[in-house]
C-alpha cells in the first residue's frame, strides 16, 4: 500500500514538472502579452520598461527556472490583467465557486445517473431503457456551451424562474450545474448500466433469487455494490471533465470561478494567471485522480494486497 | 468474509455524498432571481482588458463614472465643453502651454474636500508612473505641469500640441484623483474605494464580475440623475447579455451587430451615439511605399505595393453592403481613415470624390489587375487577410471575410489567416507584418494626431507605410502652429493617402447600446470616449 501510494505520488509529481515546462512554453510562445496589454500606441519606451519589468527580455531557459523556483513557493508574480492582484491567490480565491458549482454538477449527475442506470438496466429494452438512452444521447450530443444558452433562454427570459447569470444565490448556481452535469449523467449512466447488466447475468445474483431474496435487495443491495467499481472509476475522469468543463459553462454564465478565470487570462494574456489556473487545474486533477486510486484500494482488496 | 468486505465499500460511498452535498450548499443562499431593485439601473458590458481601480494601470477602456477628467464633451455634438473639472481653458500662440482654470465649486465626494490644482499635480504624477499603461500616456512624460494658483494649472510642453484637449477630454489619459485621500490613506485607499468628483460615489466591486455607484445628491455640476444606483456587469457571452436585457436584469447591454437585430426584432431599442465612435478600415502593412529598401521592413514585394493593385482592391469593394451588414444603422462612409468632419483636415473636395474614385466597380478592379500584370508578375500576389477579434470589435473576423468574398470575384488572390489581436501586433511591432489587417480608431483621435500614428514615421514607426512625401509633409505639421497651416497640410496629406490608396477606408462607426424598451426611454452620449460609453447620468427611465 505504501509503496504504491509512493509511486503515485512520484509519478504526479513529475507529471506536473512536465505541465510546468508545457504551460509555460505555450504561454510565452502564443505571443507577447505586451501586445495584448499595452495601448496600440505604446510608445517604445512604455514597452522596454514593461518587458523590463516583467523579465521578457531575459532568455527562455532562464525565464522559466525563475518561474520554475517562483512556481514551488506558490508565487506566481502578480496579474496583468487584474492589477495588484497576486496570479495564484486571484485563483485560488475563485477555486470555492468552481468547487461549489463542480459539486453540485457531480452531485446532479450521481443522483440522476445511477437511477436511471439502474433502471435502463433492471427493465432493460423497455420503455424506461429506451428512453433512459435517449436522455444519455442526448446529453452526449449536445455541446455544453450550446446547452448552457438554451437553459438560460427557457428558464430565465421565457420562464423567468431562474437568473441569466452571475453567483449569489443557490439560484444561480442550478442552470450551469444542470449544464454541466448533463453530459456527466449521460456517460454515467451508460457506464452503469452496462455494469448492472453484467452483474445482473452473474451466478451469485441468480443464486440470491432462487434463495428468495426481495428483488430490491438483489438490485440495490448485492447487484449495485458489485456494479459501483466500474462508475467509481469513472469519478475521477467526472470530476476532471466538470473542472474543465467549467471553463466554458462558468463564462457563459459569469460565474466567477477558476474556468472563468481561465478564459479571461488566455484573453488578455495574462501569462502569470493562465500558469497559475493551468498548474492549479493540475494539482487538482491529479488530487481527484489519486483519491480515485485511493478509493478504488479500499474497494477492490485485490490491489490493496498486491 | 463477505461482510468484513463491504462496510469498506460503503463509508466512500456515503462520504462521498456528504462531500458533494456539503460543497455544494455550503455559502449558497437559498434565494432566486436577481432582478434590478426600483432606482438600480444595470448595465451589462464585455469585460475590460484590465480590471483597476488604479485607471493609469489600464490602458483607459473605462473611466469610472465616479470619477472626471479635465474636458467634457457635449452629449449631442462631442465637442468640448467646460462639464467637467476644467470651467475654462487657454493656450499660448504655438501651443506649447495650456492652462486650465478649475470650477471653484468642484469637490470631491465626501470627506474629501474641494478640487483643487494640487489634486490634479499629484493626479498627473501618479498616471506618468511607472506603472502606467494608459493610451496616449507617452506625451504626458515629456510635459512641465505646475500649479499657478488653488484653481489654475498650466502644463508646458516641449513641443506644440494643438490637440490636448483631447487627451484630457473623452479619450482620458488624466483622470483627477483626490490628493488629500492618498495623504490619508495612501494608494490602499484609491485602489479599495477612489474617491471622485463626479456625479456617482464609488461603491464597490466585485474583480471582474461588477461595478457599483451611487447617485450623489446634490452633485456640484447640478446633475440629477433619475435613479439611485448604477451597476456594470462585465459577461464575456453576448448571448447572455442578451437575455439579461430581455429577462428585464438589465438595462442595458452590448451586444454585436447580429444580435442588435435579433433584440430590435424583440422589440428591445439600439440606441446609436450622436457623433462616431470609430473609424474602421483594412490596412496594408509594411512599409509598402518606401521607394528605397530598408532591412526588416521592405515590403515591396507585396503585392498591395503597386498601386494599381491597391485601387483594384479599392474598387473590388461593396462598401455599403459590408457596411450595412457589419453595422448596420449610423454608420457613415469614410474616404480616408482617420479624417473626420470634427476636426482640421477635413476635405470636402476627397468626400465628394469618394464615389468615383473608390465606388464599387468590379469592371474597373479587373482591368487594373490585368494592367499590373497580377497575379503572374508578382513575386508575392497571394494577399493575406487577417481574421481576427478584439473586445469591442465583434465584426472584425466577418469583414475580412467579406473583403476576401469580393476579392475572390475581381480575382485577387487571398490567405485567410486567424490569429488573434495580439498576435498581429506583435506582427506589426516587429517590423514583420506581411498582411492586411482591420483596424480601428477609437475613439477618433483628432486628425492630426490619427494620421501620423497610422500613417507616417512620426508617431509609430511599426505603421510607417514608407511614403516619403507624407513623412515630409508629417514633419512639418508636427512643428507648424499656424492652424491655417496644419488644415492646408492635413488636407494635403489626406489628399495623398486618398489618391495612392494607400489603405482600404471602411466607415465611421457609432457606438451602440441595446436597451430594455419598457425601463429606459433614451439615453444621448456622444461617442467620444473608448468603450464608445459615457454621460450616464442622462440615461432617461421611463
Amino acid at each position: 500500500m505504501f509503496r504504491f501510494l509512493v509511486t503515485r505520488i512520484s509519478s504526479s509529481l513529475f507529471a506536473l514538472l512536465i505541465i510546468t515546462v508545457i504551460v509555460f512554453l505555450l504561454s510565452h510562445l502564443s505571443g507577447s502579452p505586451v501586445d495584448a496589454l499595452l495601448p496600440d500606441d505604446a510608445t517604445q519606451e512604455q514597452i522596454d520598461s514593461f518587458v523590463r519589468e516583467w523579465g521578457l527580455d531575459q532568455p527562455l531557459w532562464q525565464q522559466y527556472l525563475t518561474f520554475l523556483v517562483n512556481a514551488v513557493q506558490g508565487n506566481f508574480g502578480t496579474s496583468l490583467k487584474w492589477p495588484g492582484e497576486d496570479a495564484m491567490g486571484f485563483v485560488l480565491d475563485r477555486m470555492p465557486a468552481t468547487l461549489k458549482l463542480g459539486g453540485l454538477a457531480i452531485l446532479i449527475s450521481v443522483v440522476i445517473a445511477l437511477p436511471l442506470g439502474i433502471a435502463a438496466a433492471v427493465y432493460r429494452g423497455s420503455a424506461v431503457d429506451h428512453g433512459a438512452q435517449m436522455f444519455a444521447l442526448l446529453g452526449q450530443s449536445m455541446p455544453n456551451f450550446w446547452l448552457g444558452i438554451i437553459l438560460i433562454w427557457v428558464f430565465s427570459v421565457w420562464l423567468g424562474w431562474l437568473p441569466t447569470s452571475g453567483m449569489g444565490t443557490f439560484a444561480h448556481a442550478i442552470l450551469p450545474a444542470v449544464a454541466i452535469a448533463w453530459f456527466q449523467v449521460s456517460a454515467l449512466a451508460r457506464l452503469t448500466r452496462s455494469a448492472m447488466l453484467e452483474v445482473l447475468d452473474a451466478e451469485y445474483i441468480k443464486l440470491a433469487r432462487v434463495k428468495g431474496v426481495s428483488e430490491g435487495m438483489v438490485v440495490w443491495k448485492h447487484a449495485l455494490r458489485n456494479a459501483a467499481v466500474v462508475p467509481l472509476t469513472y469519478f475521477g475522469i467526472l470530476a476532471a471533465s466538470i473542472l474543465t468543463g467549467s471553463v466554458v459553462i462558468e463564462t457563459v454564465y459569469s460565474w466567477p470561478g477558476m474556468g472563468w478565470v481561465a478564459l479571461e487570462a488566455i484573453r488578455g494574456r495574462d501569462f502569470p494567471v493562465v500558469q497559475a489556473v493551468i498548474i492549479a487545474y493540475a494539482v487538482v486533477y491529479m488530487l481527484s485522480n489519486l483519491f480515485v486510486d485511493l478509493l478504488y484500494v479500499v474497494v477492490d482488496p485485490r490491489i490493496r494486497r498486491g | 468474509m463477505i461482510r468484513q468486505n463491504d462496510k469498506p465499500r460503503a463509508m466512500p460511498v456515503r462520504l462521498l455524498a456528504a462531500v458533494l452535498l456539503a460543497s455544494s450548499i455550503s455559502g449558497m443562499n437559498a434565494h432566486a432571481i436577481d432582478a434590478p431593485a426600483q432606482g438600480r439601473i444595470v448595465i451589462a458590458l464585455s469585460p475590460l482588458g484590465a480590471d483597476s481601480n488604479l485607471y493609469w494601470t489600464t490602458t483607459g477602456a473605462f473611466i469610472l463614472p465616479s470619477m472626471q477628467t479635465l474636458v467634457g464633451n457635449d452629449p449631442e455634438t462631442g465637442k468640448y465643453d467646460n462639464s467637467q473639472l476644467a470651467d475654462s481653458w487657454e493656450h499660448n500662440a504655438d501651443f506649447t502651454s495650456w492652462t486650465f482654470r478649475l470650477h471653484p465649486q468642484a469637490t470631491f465626494n465626501e470627506p474629501w474636500g474641494p478640487v483643487t490644482s494640487a489634486d490634479v499635480v499629484h493626479s498627473f504624477n501618479m498616471h506618468i508612473g511607472d506603472d502606467a499603461k494608459l493610451s496616449g500616456i507617452s506625451l504626458f512624460k515629456k510635459i512641465e505641469i505646475t500649479a499657478v494658483d488653488d484653481h489654475t494649472v498650466r502644463f508646458d510642453m516641449p513641443s506644440p500640441e494643438p490637440n490636448f484637449l483631447f487627451s484630457n477630454a473623452g479619450r482620458g489619459s488624466l483622470v483627477i484623483y483626490s490628493k488629500a485621500q492618498f495623504d490619508a490613506e495612501g494608494i490602499k485607499g484609491y485602489e479599495t474605494s477612489p474617491a471622485g468628483s463626479g456625479p456617482f460615489k464609488y461603491e464597490g466591486r466585485e474583480v471582474g464580475q461588477s461595478i457599483r455607484f451611487s447617485t450623489i445628491q446634490d452633485h456640484w455640476t447640478g446633475v440629477n440623475p433619475e435613479f439611485d444606483e448604477i451597476e456594470f456587469r462585465w459577461v464575456s457571452e453576448p448571448s447572455t447579455r442578451y437575455a439579461m436585457l430581455s429577462a428585464g436584469e438589465a438595462h442595458a447591454v452590448t451586444l454585436p451587430r447580429d444580435l442588435q437585430d435579433d433584440a430590435a426584432e424583440d422589440g428591445q431599442t439600439v440606441l446609436v451615439s450622436t457623433e462616431g465612435a470609430m473609424q474602421t478600415t483594412m490596412l496594408f502593412t509594411g512599409q509598402f511605399m518606401n521607394p528605397e529598401a530598408e532591412e526588416n521592413r521592405d515590403a515591396r514585394t507585396y503585392a498591395w505595393g503597386d498601386q494599381r493593385v491597391r485601387e483594384a482592391a479599392n474598387r473590388a469593394l461593396d462598401r455599403e453592403a459590408i457596411l450595412e451588414v457589419l453595422y448596420g444603422e449610423g454608420v457613415r462612409p469614410l474616404p480616408v481613415y482617420t479624417m473626420d468632419p470634427r476636426f482640421p483636415g477635413f476635405s470636402e473636395e476627397l468626400a465628394a470624390r469618394f464615389d468615383t474614385d473608390y465606388g464599387y466597380d468590379p469592371d474597373k478592379a479587373m482591368a487594373l489587375l490585368a494592367e499590373a500584370g497580377y497575379p503572374d508578375s508578382f513575386d508575392n500576389a497571394k494577399i493575406p487577410l487577417v481574421v481576427t477579434t478584439l473586445a469591442g470589435n465583434p465584426e472584425f473576423a466577418q469583414m475580412a471575410e467579406l473583403v476576401q468574398a469580393y476579392f475572390d470575384v475581381v480575382g485577387i488572390e487571398t490567405e485567410m489567416r486567424e490569429q488573434d489581436w495580439a498576435t498581429g501586433n506583435t506582427a506589426i511591432r516587429g517590423f514583420t507584418a506581411d498582411f492586411i489587417t482591420p483596424m480601428r480608431n477609437a475613439p477618433v483621435r483628432p486628425s492630426a494626431l490619427g494620421v501620423q500614428i497610422f500613417f507616417t514615421e512620426h508617431a509609430s514607426a511599426h505603421l510607417n507605410i514608407g511614403d516619403p512625401e507624407l513623412n515630409q509633409l508629417g514633419g512639418k505639421l508636427g512643428n507648424e502652429t499656424d492652424p491655417a497651416t496644419r488644415d492646408a497640410l492635413l488636407a494635403k496629406m489626406f489628399t495623398r493617402i486618398f489618391d495612392t490608396y494607400a489603405h482600404l477606408p471602411m466607415g465611421e462607426v457609432p457606438a451602440s447600446v441595446v436597451v430594455n424598451s419598457e425601463l429606459v426611454e433614451g439615453w444621448t452620449f456622444p461617442g467620444s470616449t473608448s468603450s464608445g460609453l459615457s454621460h450616464f447620468e442622462l440615461i432617461d427611465l421611463k
